[in-house]
C-alpha cells in the first residue's frame, strides 16, 4: 500500500455540507456504499490542492470501468471564499465526475473538531491574499463507511488506483 | 530532464517537506527557450489551466549555469494581480503555504520549482488560463539580472 492504513479502521465522523439555494445539500451518507476519498482545501490553494486533484483525476482512469464504485469528493474549508457552485466547479475542471462541497463556518468547525484536524487562514484573512493551512492528507472511507487510509499528497495516480482497489 | 537537485528548502523553513519528486508522472511541455547570454535560465516551464480570477502556479527548473551563486528576488507578470515566490510544506500533517522573500540558486546548480514545494503563485488571473496557452512572467534576482519565462498551460 502506498497510504498509511487504518489498522483498525474506525467508523468516518460525520461529513454534512448544508449547500445553499443552488446546491443542494450533500452528507458523506450519500455515498455510502462506495471507497470515497475526501481531501480538505480550497479552491484558491495553487500547488497542493490541484496536484492532488490532478492526481485523483489520475487514479480515476487508471481504475477504468470500476468508477461507479468510487466517490472522489474535494471539500472546501474557505467559507469566505468558497461558495457551494464555486466549489463544485472546481472540483469538476479535473473530472467531470468529481464532487466539489463547500463548507460553512460552523460546518468546519464541526469537521476539525469531529476528524481531529486543523484548518486556520495563514496571513489576514481580511486581505484577498491569505493561504489556508489544511489537512496534508487525503480520507478513504470504504464502502462500509469506515476510515481506512490516509493518503500523502504527491502519491502518483495510479499507485492510489493500485490502493483503491485494495479497498474492500 | 534530471533535476539535480530539490530546492533548497533548508534554507527557508526547518519544516520536514514531502518533495518527493514531481507528482503523479507529470510531463512538462516543452521548455520555453530564454536569454542565450544569461547564465540564469527557466526550463521546461508550466503551469495547470485555470479560470479568471483565480490562482494559479508557476513551475520550472531554474539553472545557473554560472559559477557564481545568485538569488531569486521576484517574479512578476502582467496576467495577475499579484505575483509571489512561494514554498508548500507540510508541518505535523498540515499543509502550510508560505510567502518567501526569496530563495538561492547556488552557481553550476538548478533548483526545481515542483508541485508540493517551491513555485510562483499567481494570484487574480487577469484571464482564463486554458491548456495550449501560455503564460509570460519575469524572473528577478539580487545580481540585477532578470530572465523571461513562458510557461506553457496544459489541463489541470
Amino acid at each position: 500500500m502506498h497510504g498509511t492504513v487504518m489498522d483498525p479502521p474506525s467508523a468516518a465522523p460525520p461529513l454534512v455540507a448544508a449547500g445553499d439555494t443552488s446546491v443542494p445539500a450533500w452528507s458523506l451518507k450519500d455515498v455510502a456504499g462506495r471507497t470515497t476519498l475526501l481531501f480538505f482545501g480550497y479552491t484558491s490553494c495553487p500547488d497542493v490542492c490541484p496536484t492532488v486533484l490532478a492526481d485523483w483525476a489520475r487514479a480515476k482512469r487508471a481504475l477504468g470501468s470500476d468508477t461507479a464504485d468510487y466517490a472522489f469528493v474535494f471539500v472546501a474549508v474557505d467559507p469566505a471564499r468558497d461558495s457551494p457552485e464555486t466549489t463544485r466547479r472546481h472540483a469538476r475542471q479535473f473530472d467531470a465526475g468529481f464532487l466539489g462541497v463547500a463548507l460553512s463556518d460552523a460546518e468546519v468547525a464541526t469537521v476539525t473538531r469531529d476528524w481531529g484536524f486543523a484548518v486556520y487562514p495563514e496571513g489576514d484573512p481580511r486581505q484577498p491574499n491569505y493561504t489556508v493551512a489544511h489537512p496534508a492528507h487525503a480520507f478513504v472511507v470504504d464502502r462500509r463507511g469506515r476510515l481506512r487510509l490516509m493518503l500523502r499528497p504527491g502519491v502518483r495516480g495510479e499507485d492510489i488506483a493500485s490502493d483503491l482497489r485494495r479497498i474492500r | 530532464m534530471r533535476i539535480s537537485r530539490a530546492i533548497s528548502v533548508a534554507s527557508v523553513s526547518a519544516f520536514a517537506l514531502g518533495l518527493s519528486g514531481c507528482s503523479g508522472g507529470d510531463a512538462a511541455p516543452a521548455a520555453a527557450p530564454t536569454r542565450a547570454s544569461s547564465p540564469l535560465a527557466a526550463h521546461a516551464a508550466w503551469s495547470r489551466s485555470a479560470d479568471s480570477g483565480a490562482t494559479a502556479a508557476v513551475y520550472f527548473s531554474l539553472v545557473n549555469r554560472s559559477t557564481v551563486a545568485d538569488t531569486l528576488t521576484g517574479a512578476r507578470s502582467e496576467l495577475a494581480e499579484e505575483t509571489t515566490l512561494h514554498v508548500s510544506m507540510e508541518h505535523g500533517g498540515t499543509m502550510h503555504m508560505a510567502a518567501v522573500a526569496s530563495l538561492p540558486v547556488p552557481a553550476k546548480d538548478s533548483v526545481a520549482f515542483q508541485p508540493l514545494g517551491a513555485h510562483v503563485m499567481l494570484r487574480g488571473l487577469r484571464r482564463p488560463l486554458v491548456d495550449g496557452d501560455t503564460v509570460a512572467l519575469t524572473l528577478t534576482f539580487a545580481s540585477g539580472r532578470s530572465i523571461p519565462v513562458r510557461s506553457g498551460v496544459r489541463l489541470p
